[in-house]
C-alpha cells in the first residue's frame, strides 16, 4: 500500500531516449514511434539567425500519465474498465476494454495509447504488474536515466525521498486548469 | 529457420538478396519481451553498444535475456544505462546476426554465401594462407589485420602480430582520435584523463557530449554547477544546454585557441608558478604567439566570435579555480588538428590545470598483470610502412588513410595479400568508401569476424559469426584513473546459434594454422632451419612460440580466475564475479541522491600524483621534419567559401554508435534515416524545403539525402549523421535507409599522426 508518484527535475534532461528505450524493454511495449507509455516532448525555442540565436535552456519535457487524483479517462470509460489499484495508480481492467477510446479524448495530456497488441488502450502504471510486482522500488526509466532526474516514491511517506524533495523545492504540475490534481510535479 | 541451401540458390539468381543467413525478412520484426513479475537472475555485464563500456545488470528469463538495467557499483557509469545500452537486447536477438560460419561463392560484395562448418572456415582459410605466406616468402606481414575500438584487441593483436608476426595492424584511432591523445602525449607526456566533475568552468570545442554520451564526463557535466562554454558551428544539444553558446565557422577552433593563449600571455593571466615550474620553451611560445599577434580581432575575423566575447571568455577561464578545455575525443577534423590539440592542452597548463582538480589529471590507473606468450621472432616479416611520410603516427594502430592508398598505388614495399578484419565496419568507417572496395578486392584472402553481415562482411572471403557481448566472458578490464577500478565483462547466455567469442575463434584458428605457417617458415627462416638442426622439428616448435592457440589452452574464465586472484586475491575475483566490478571503496560507496552515488571517497581521489613531466610548449622534431613545433595559424585554415558551396561535416545522432547500431530496430524508431543539415537562409535560397531530396556533390561522388533546414547551423555548412546509407542487403532494417557520408567525404590525412581529416570537403548541393 502506497500512494505513489512522481518529481521530475526537468531541466537536467538531455533528450537521450533511454527512459523511452528502457520502457518498451521492460513493459513490452511494441515497437512503432506512436506506441509508448511516455515520451520527451520538445520545447526547442531557438529562434533567430544563426550568428544570434536565442536559446531557450530549458528544452525537454518528460511526458506521461500525470496519474490524475482527479482522473477524467476514468469518469469517461462507459465500460467502467479504469480503476484505481492499492497504490494509487490508475489501472484498466482489460477484459473490460473494448476501445472506445472515451479515455483517450478526455485525457488532457495525451498520455493513452492504443496497444494493438492487447487491444487496449495503454499508459504508463509505474511498472506496476513487472517491477513493483515483484518488489522492486524502482521504475525502468527512473533507474536508467543518466541524469537521475525522476524522483519516485510514496507521497503519503513523508521519508520518501519524493516526499522530501517536493518539500524542499516548488514545483507546478501540468495544466492546472482542467482541475485533475496530477501526482507528476515538475521541480523548478 | 528457413535456410536456402546452395542448389537452391541457382534457382534464384537475379535476387542478390539470398542470404542463408536471414531467417525470412517475411517474418514479424522481433518484438519487446516484458519482463514478468517474479525474481530471477540478474547477470553483471559490460556493454559494448557504444566505446564507453558501462556496466549493467542483465535479467534472465527462462534463458532470454528481458531487460538491461544499470549496476550501481561501477565508477565509471554512474547508475546509468542509455537508450543503447537498453537496446543490446535487440543486438543480441537481431533476426539478421550473422549465424554460421560463411564461405563466399559469388562475387566480393554481392552477399552470396554458403553455410560452412567451422572447420570447413578454418581450413578454407589455411589453404589460402600458406599459399599467400609461401608466396609472399614469410614475410608474415602480408597479412594485415584490423580491429575497431573494444575488448579482446590486444589480445587479437597478440594472435596475428605477436603469433602470426604480421607488423600491419590498424585500429580506428587515425579515424578517431589519434591527434588528441598524441598532442597530449607529447605536450605533457601522458594521455592523461580529464577531471570534468571538478571543474569549475569548462570550454568545449565540437565535442557533443550529449548526444554522443562518454562515461562519466556526459553524467557529470549534467550534475555539475560549472560554467560551460560551447563552441560549434551546429547548434547541438549540448550547445543548447551551455551557458554560453559560441556560433563559429568549422576548422576555426584554433584561432580561437591562439588567441585565448594570445589574451593570456599579454594580459598575463596565466599561472606564473605553475609555469616556472614545469614549463619548457616558455619564452618561445610568447614570442611566437606575440609575434603573430593573435589578437581577439583578429580571431574575431576567423571565427566569426566578437573579440569582446573572446577576451571574456579568456579572462573568466584564467580567473577560475579549476578551468578545464575540454580536449574531446573523435577529433579529426582538419590538418591543424594536432595543433588544435595542442593549443587546448596548452591553454589548460598556462592555467595549471594539470595534475589537479579540475584539469587534465594523471590518476593511477589500476595496472594489470600481462599474460606473458612466447613469441616467435620472423626472419622475413617486413615492417610496417603506413607511416612512412607520417611525423609521429600511433606505432599501434598506425595510418588507415596512408595505408590504404599505399596498398592501391602499390608503393608499399610489399604487397597485401589478406586482411583479417574484426569489429570494424571499415566499408563504412572511412572516407573514400570506392577506396576502400577496391582495397579489399586486391585481396587474395578477406576473412571477417563480426556479429553483423555489415557491409564490409559482405566483402569477405570467409565470414566468421562471432557472438555479442552478452554471450561470453572477457579479461578484466582496468578503467579511469581519477576513480580507477576493475570491471569485468561476464557471460549471460550461451552464445546463439552457432557463433563462438574471439577467444574460441582464435583457438580454432590457431590450431589449423600454427603447424602449416611453421613449415613455411622452415622453408626460408634461416634462424629456424639452424634451431630445427639443433633441437629438432619439435622442440623448434614449442619452444620457438609457433604454438598460435597458446593463450587458448585455458578457457577465458580460468584466466581470469588465475590472473586476477594472484594479482589481487580472491575477494577481488568473486565482486568482479558477483558485482562486475572491483575498487578500494565499495563498502564506502554512499547514495548522495536518488540513486546517483559518490563513489571514491574526495581525499582518496587520484587529482594529484608524485610524477615528473615537462609542459613542451615546441616540439623540434616536427621542425625539423618541416611543421610548426608550436601552434601556428596558416591561411589556408581561413574558412572561406564561394557563396554556393558548402563544407561538410559529420557527427551523429544520440541513439547511434556510428553504423554499429545501423541494423538496431528499437534505436530505428528514432530515426529510421538520415537528414542533411543545412542552414535555413541557405535552404531558401536552393527553394529548399523539409524533406526534399537534395544531391550532395563531392570530388569523389554524390549521395541523395533528404533536407533538413535549421537555423542551427552555420551558413554554407551541411551536417551529415554518420552510420546511415548501408549497402548490405542483409541488414534489413538499415539497406538503403538515409546516405553515407564517406561516400563522399574526401580522403585526406593529416601528417603528424596520419589521421583522416573529416571536415575538409567542399560540396555543391541540387534538390530534386
Amino acid at each position: 500500500m502506497a500512494n505513489y508518484g512522481m518529481a521530475f527535475d526537468y531541466k537536467l534532461c538531455i533528450n537521450c531516449h533511454a527512459c523511452e528505450v528502457a520502457c518498451k524493454e521492460e513493459n513490452g511495449i511494441d515497437l512503432g514511434a506512436k506506441n509508448h507509455r511516455l515520451w520527451i516532448q520538445e520545447d526547442a525555442a531557438v529562434s533567430g539567425d544563426f550568428w544570434n540565436l536565442e536559446r531557450d535552456k530549458v528544452e525537454f519535457m518528460q511526458m506521461q500519465c500525470q496519474e490524475c487524483q482527479d482522473a477524467p479517462c476514468m469518469a469517461a470509460c462507459p465500460n467502467g474498465a479504469i480503476y484505481r489499484d492499492e497504490n494509487g495508480i490508475v489501472r484498466l481492467h482489460k477484459d473490460l476494454c473494448d476501445l472506445t477510446r472515451a479515455c483517450m479524448s478526455a485525457c488532457p495530456y495525451d498520455a493513452r495509447y492504443v496497444d494493438e497488441k492487447n487491444h487496449i488502450t495503454d499508459k504508463c502504471i509505474f511498472c506496476a504488474d513487472t517491477r513493483l510486482a515483484r518488489g522492486e522500488t524502482t521504475t525502468a526509466c527512473q533507474i536508467t536515466c543518466p541524469a537521475k532526474l525522476r524522483y519516485f516514491g510514496d507521497l503519503d511517506d513523508p521519508e520518501s525521498e519524493i516526499s522530501k524533495v517536493l518539500t524542499s523545492r516548488k514545483y507546478f504540475t501540468l495544466k492546472p486548469e482542467h482541475k485533475t490534481k496530477p501526482k507528476l510535479f515538475y521541480l523548478e | 529457420m528457413n535456410i536456402i541451401e546452395t542448389s537452391r540458390r541457382q534457382f534464384l539468381q537475379g535476387s542478390v538478396s539470398l542470404c542463408i543467413y536471414a531467417t525470412s525478412t517475411l517474418s514479424s520484426p522481433w518484438r519487446t519481451t516484458k519482463t514478468s513479475n517474479k525474481k530471477t537472475t540478474n547477470t553483471p555485464y559490460l556493454c559494448n553498444m557504444c566505446r564507453n563500456k558501462c556496466a549493467g545488470y542483465a535479467r534472465v528469463e527462462n534463458g532470454i535475456i528481458t531487460k538491461l538495467n544499470p549496476n550501481h557499483h561501477f565508477p565509471k557509469s554512474r547508475n546509468m544505462l542509455c537508450q543503447k545500452g537498453n537496446a543490446g537486447i535487440q543486438a543480441i536477438y537481431d533476426e539478421d546476426r550473422l549465424k554460421y560460419p560463411l564461405i563466399r561463392i559469388g562475387n566480393r560484395g554481392d552477399g552470396r554465401y554458403k553455410r560452412a562448418t567451422w572447420d570447413e572456415a578454418y581450413e578454407y582459410i589455411k589453404e589460402k594462407l600458406v599459399t599467400i605466406i609461401d608466396e609472399q616468402k614469410d614475410n608474415r606481414s602480408t597479412v594485415a589485420y584490423c580491429n575497431g575500438e573494444g575488448f579482446n584487441k590486444d589480445e587479437y593483436i597478440k594472435f596475428f602480430g605477436s603469433k602470426l608476426g604480421s607488423a600491419n595492424f590498424l585500429d580506428e584511432g587515425s579515424i578517431c582520435l589519434n591527434t588528441k591523445l598524441g598532442a597530449t602525449q607529447l605536450t605533457i607526456g601522458d594521455v592523461g584523463e580529464m577531471d570534468v566533475a571538478g571543474s569549475d568552468y569548462m570550454i568545449i570545442s565540437g565535442a557533443n557530449r550529449y548526444e554522443s554520451l562518454i562515461t562519466p564526463d556526459s553524467v557529470d557535466m549534467i550534475h555539475s554547477k560549472q560554467k560551460l562554454v560551447v563552441l560549434d558551428p551546429r547548434c547541438t544539444v549540448t550547445a543548447t544546454k551551455a551557458d554560453e553558446y559560441l556560433p563559429l565557422y568549422p576548422g576555426t577552433d584554433l584561432a580561437f585557441c591562439l588567441s585565448m593563449i594570445y589574451i593570456a600571455l599579454k594580459e598575463e593571466l596565466y599561472d606564473k608558478k605553475y609555469v616556472r615550474e614545469y614549463f619548457d620553451d616558455f619564452k618561445k611560445l610568447k614570442s611566437h604567439i606575440l609575434h603573430e599577434k593573435y589578437t581577439s580581432k583578429w580571431a574575431e575575423s576567423k571565427t566569426h566570435i566578437s573579440a569582446k566575447k573572446i577576451e571574456q571568455i579568456t579572462r573568466e577561464f584564467f580567473a577560475a579555480s579549476n578551468p578545464l578545455y575540454y580536449l574531446g575525443r573523435r577529433s579529426v577534423w582538419s590538418q591543424n588538428d594536432f595543433q588544435l590539440r595542442r593549443a587546448m592542452v596548452l591553454i589548460n597548463a598556462l592555467a595549471g590545470s594539470i595534475n589537479r582538480k579540475g584539469g587534465i589529471i594523471f590518476g593511477k590507473p589500476i595496472k594489470l598483470d600481462d599474460e606473458a606468450i612466447n613469441e616467435p621472432i620472423y626472419d622475413n616479416a617486413q615492417g610496417r610502412f603506413d607511416l612512412d611520410g607520417i611525423v609521429y603516427g600511433s606505432q599501434k594502430g598506425g595510418s588507415w588513410l596512408n595505408f590504404r592508398q599505399k596498398v592501391l598505388d602499390k608503393t608499399a614495399p610489399y604487397p597485401i595479400k589478406a586482411m583479417f578484419i574484426r569489429k570494424h565496419n571499415i566499408m563504412q568507417n572511412m572516407p573514400n568508401i570506392a577506396k576502400t572496395k577496391k582495397m579489399l578486392e586486391m585481396m587474395d584472402l578477406v576473412v571477417v569476424l563480426d556479429t553483423m553481415p555489415s557491409d564490409t562482411a559482405m566483402m569477405a572471403d570467409v565470414i566468421l559469426p562471432e557472438c555479442t557481448y552478452l554471450e561470453r566472458e572477457d579479461m578484466v578490464v582496468s578503467f579511469n584513473r581519477l576513480e580507477p577500478s576493475l570491471a569485468l565483462r561476464n557471460q549471460v547466455i550461451e552464445p546463439l546459434y552457432e557463433s563462438k567469442s574471439m577467444q574460441d575463434i582464435l583457438k580454432g584458428l590457431g590450431k589449423k594454422l600454427s603447424v602449416p605457417l611453421f613449415n613455411v617458415s622452415a622453408k626460408y627462416d634461416e634462424d629456424l632451419q639452424e634451431s630445427i638442426k639443433e633441437d629438432g622439428m619439435h622442440k623448434a616448435f614449442v619452444e620457438g612460440g609457433y604454438d598460435m592457440a597458446e593463450l587458448y589452452h585455458y578457457t577465458t574464465t580460468q584466466r581470469n580466475k588465475k590472473l586476477i586472484t594472484k594479482q589481487f586475491g580472491k575477494e577481488v575475483y568473486n565482486s568482479l564475479k558477483e558485482k562486475g566490478v572491483w575498487y578500494p571503496y565499495m563498502k564506502e560507496q554512499k547514495e548522495l541522491f536518488n540513486d546517483f552515488y559518490e563513489y571514491y571517497p574526495p581525499e582518496k581521489r587520484f587529482y594529484t600524483v608524485d610524477k615528473r613531466y615537462r609542459v613542451k610548449a615546441s616540439l623540434s622534431k616536427l621542425e625539423k621534419a618541416g611543421f610548426d613545433a608550436m601552434p601556428t595559424w596558416h591561411k589556408r585554415y581561413d574558412f572561406n567559401l564561394h557563396e554556393d558551396k558548402f563544407r561538410v561535416i559529420t557527427g551523429r545522432y544520440v541513439t547511434t554508435t556510428q553504423s554499429a547500431t545501423a541494423n538496431n530496430v528499437m534505436l530505428k524508431d528514432f530515426h529510421e534515416e538520415n537528414f542533411l543539415w543545412i542552414n535555413d537562409n541557405d535552404a531558401k535560397r536552393f527553394g529548399i524545403e523539409k524533406g526534399d531530396s537534395v544531391v550532395v556533390m563531392s570530388s569523389l561522388s554524390s549521395i541523395v539525402i533528404k533536407a533538413n533546414p535549421t537555423n542551427k547551423i552555420a551558413p554554407n555548412v551541411l551536417w551529415i549523421p554518420h552510420g546511415f546509407g548501408i549497402d548490405s542487403q542483409e541488414m534489413t532494417n538499415a539497406y538503403a535507409k538515409g546516405a553515407s557520408d564517406n561516400m563522399i567525404i574526401e580522403d585526406k590525412f593529416e601528417k603528424i599522426y596520419g589521421c583522416a581529416t573529416m571536415h575538409e570537403t567542399n560540396v555543391i548541393i541540387r534538390k530534386i
